[in-house]
């Protein structure tokens, strides 16, 4: 399958080298349409259940969309049930942000998340954060940026919306107690990001999303509000009107459903790597499956995009047993240059990472990777250039790559890292607007979950801004909404899966395949005999049930 | 792909006897022995400080502790993994700090127990990180917090200082603490004040 110079060899070939010309190479929207992933046609098919009926959609993706809920009324019979104003799902950066500003304008608030508080996509998010506050930057740049990378394709209010929100959300994550790289006179430090006019990136190191997941758990398990750890949400529950109304979870503490009804609800539960899509591997967090958007989309709300993902350009290759981990754009940033097996440039490194990604899978399509066995390729990432130019920079900024250096057997100051594209970030989700309202009334959503800000490609730091802006945002609109609710008796159900389930039995789906996916498969959660109690004994038509 | 049986390693997780290719993590050998493995599962990146795990290496009586995911498994070994983490016991509000002449006396408040420190560096002995933990408490008992928090910018907040501790001091909490408020009182970039003033006053709009 794979070509390529054996690594061995490609290794001993190569020299470092402060400078090495630019590559001076023609490519256009036709590198894409060839070599990135989004274009294999085959992985992609159109919905034929839900709002989105005919909207392009991912294969592995579509499956779990319509796929058949993991529950029904009988297995709720007896759940304990908790009510709150408004309800997060979800621990990570955006699921933080929305609780404490819900929290902070007066709502009783439950966060609920599938493991521990914390455990998400912004731990391992290091590169940075975007927000335009150099004074040769302004957020029209910064806006004008983000449309570029996305081919136009964006919802340009979100958009705007987000830029202009960048320095508040700095001053905002500051006064959490988050710390950022500073100069000589305590001016926040910028660097730049593939497909930016100015220099942007604000950060911490190689650890910006480590330091700011780390303060935002701490600022929320010291408020009042409330944290249900270990567990995912199965479902979302709907009134009379079929508005949002709350969602049930399975708990892997004590391997029972638990139904919390709230009068706002906010889907912050990340994105789908762990689903691998197209054989890639990943680095997303073990949790990242997809399972905000099956909720959302079983009870109605409008998603776009589906077809469309990042490919990070920089996931390790080798050592296998680290395969898919992320080495930051920082290391780009700083000047890093990306070599073929023969040592050659082959694109500008601080491309836009869909072009970026094209390029290196092109290389070694062709056979000028580096082939690290068992079918994998993989191009240098030449650190060992950054540190010639500029000693002692890769232990004062990248301590992150440094350890995984020490993990990998590898000393990146004198030796290149093996890099090949992994599966990143899902740039679709679902539709919002600027306060992170969804089109099903009562349900909101925040963070990568959601569609539209990025269109069909995010720039580096962009994602961390999305996350803490819409986040917030959404815990606002959320409190306000759950404080002037109506306190009249409602009827707060499943209904709307009786619906879903009619309609996938009309379209001859079938109704074998359990979503959400909760875990990736290889963790073999349903074969676990631990979570049998969250697990029905019985297939379609036949009963052995238990009550 | 096919795997010689001659690469396989043979060591026992959670009193399970596995073999698995040599090249795999602990995290990886239990699911590729067939075992199901949830809990303690995270980025599997070493950031989250999720997949902690006791080790005793063949041969060897000594017990350390690290992270599954980093953790390339050896012939003999023998993992335990250690989920659930303590909870956090203190509880407080940076906001309830008036100002920064008041941090040192509000530490003692939360953290009372921080200058009870023994001095077993039973602390820095099970970090995975390798971070100077019992210095760094003792740095933050001392109100040198600017200091303190440095020592933890690795830091990923798994919790075995604080369960390795006779004295019930939670290190990495005392840490994170020490790195919030240096942000919280210290931090004022001129560049970013500038520009929140000028988009106060209406100024940079954003043309679609």
């Amino acid at each position: 399958m794979a070509k390529g110079i054996p690594y061995n060899i490609a290794l001993k070939h190569y020299r470092p080298q402060a400078d090495r010309p630019m590559p001076r190479m023609e490519f256009g929207e036709e590198l894409l349409h060839k070599y990135h992933p989004d274009y294999i046609r085959e992985n992609c098919i159109d919905l034929t259940v839900g709002v989105n009926a005919g909207d392009p959609c991912h294969r592995q993706l579509a499956e779990v969309l319509q796929g058949d809920s993991r529950i029904d009324e009988a297995d709720l019979a007896g759940s304990p049930e908790i009510e709150t104003d408004v309800l997060v799902i979800g621990g990570g950066g955006a699921g933080c942000a929305a609780a404490l500003e819900a929290s902070l304008a007066g709502a009783k608030v439950i966060l609920a998340t599938k493991l521990r508080l914390g455990d998400s996509n912004t731990v391992m998010a290091e590169g940075g954060i975007q927000a335009s506050v150099e004074k040769d930057d302004t957020p029209q740049k910064h806006y004008e940026d983000t449309l570029k990378g996305a081919h136009g394709e964006l919802d340009r209010k979100l958009a705007a919306q987000m830029v202009m929100d960048g320095p508040e959300v700095i001053r905002w994550l500051i006064q959490q107690g988050m710390q950022f790289e500073l100069d000589q006179y305590g001016d926040l430090m910028t660097r730049r990001a593939g497909g930016t006019s100015a220099p942007r990136v604000l950060y911490f190191r190689d650890y910006t999303g480590l330091e700011m997941m780390r303060v935002l758990r701490e600022a929320v398990s010291n408020s009042n509000i409330e944290v249900l750890d270990y567990s995912p949400a199965v479902e979302l529950l709907s009134d009379d009107s079929g508005h949002c109304a709350g969602a049930i979870f399975s708990s892997l503490k004590d391997y029972k459903y638990i139904l919390v009804k709230a009068r706002s609800v906010i889907v912050a539960t990340g994105g789908i790597g762990r689903m691998h899509l197209n054989g890639f591997p990943t680095s997303n967090h073990f949790g990242a499956t997809g399972d905000g958007l099956v909720l959302a989309y079983r009870l109605g709300a409008h998603l776009r995009d589906l077809d469309i993902f990042q490919y990070h350009p920089s996931g390790l290759a080798y050592p296998p047993h680290l395969a898919g981990t992320l080495i930051t754009e920082g290391v780009r940033s700083a000047g890093a240059y990306l070599l073929n097996a023969g040592g050659e440039r082959f694109i500008d490194e601080l491309k836009p990472r869909d072009y970026v990604a094209s390029a290196i899978i092109r290389e070694c399509a062709e056979g000028r990777g580096v082939y690290a066995g068992d079918g994998k390729c993989g191009i240098w990432l030449d650190t060992p250039s950054i540190e010639l130019r500029e000693p002692g920079i890769i232990e004062k900024r990248f301590p992150k790559l440094l350890h995984l250096g020490t993990k990998c057997g590898i000393d990146p100051r004198k030796q290149p890292m093996l890099i090949y594209p992994t599966l990143h970030y899902q740039n679709g989700g679902v539709i919002i607007d600027q306060d992170g309202a969804s089109s099903v009334p009562g349900l909101f959503c925040a963070g990568e979950v959601c569609g539209g800000v990025h269109g069909r490609n995010r720039l580096m730091g962009n994602s961390l801004l999305d996350i803490i802006a819409f986040g917030r945002r959404a815990g606002v609109a959320a409190a306000k909404r759950a404080h002037g609710f109506g306190r009249g008796p409602k009827k707060i159900t499943i209904e709307h899966l009786r619906n879903f389930r009619r309609e996938l039995m009309l379209a001859n789906m079938p109704l074998t395949r359990k979503s959400p996916l909760l875990f990736p498969v290889y963790a073999k959660f349903d074969d676990d005999t631990d979570y049998d109690g969250l697990r029905k004994k019985l297939k379609i038509g036949l009963s052995n049930d238990q009550d | 792909m096919s795997i010689d049986s001659e690469n396989l390693i043979s060591l026992r997780i959670n009193g399970k006897d596995i073999s698995a290719p040599k090249s795999h993590s602990v995290i990886q050998a239990l699911w590729y022995a067939g075992y199901p493995r949830v809990k303690g599962v995270g980025c599997l990146q070493g950031v989250c400080g999720s997949c902690r795990v006791l080790v005793r290496r063949a041969g060897s009586t000594k017990v350390t502790t690290e992270l599954g995911c980093e953790l390339l498994i050896e012939e003999g070994m023998d993992v335990h993994f250690l989920i659930y983490p303590t909870p956090p016991h203190q509880s407080y509000q940076l906001e309830d700090i008036r100002s920064s002449w008041e941090v040192q006396a509000k530490f003692h408040e939360i953290f009372p127990e921080a200058e009870q420190c023994r001095h077993c560096a039973g602390c820095t002995t099970t970090c995975p990180k390798g971070i100077d933990v019992e210095r760094g408490v003792e740095l933050a008992s001392k109100g040198r917090f600017s200091e303190a928090g440095e020592l933890f910018v690795e830091c990923v907040m798994c919790n075995l200082c604080q369960t390795a501790c006779p004295e019930m001091i939670a290190p990495n909490h005392v840490a994170l603490f020490s790195r919030r408020v240096t942000a919280y009182f210290h931090i004022r970039p001129s560049n970013l004040i500038n520009r929140l003033e000028i988009m106060r006053k209406g100024g940079l709009k954003v043309i679609e």
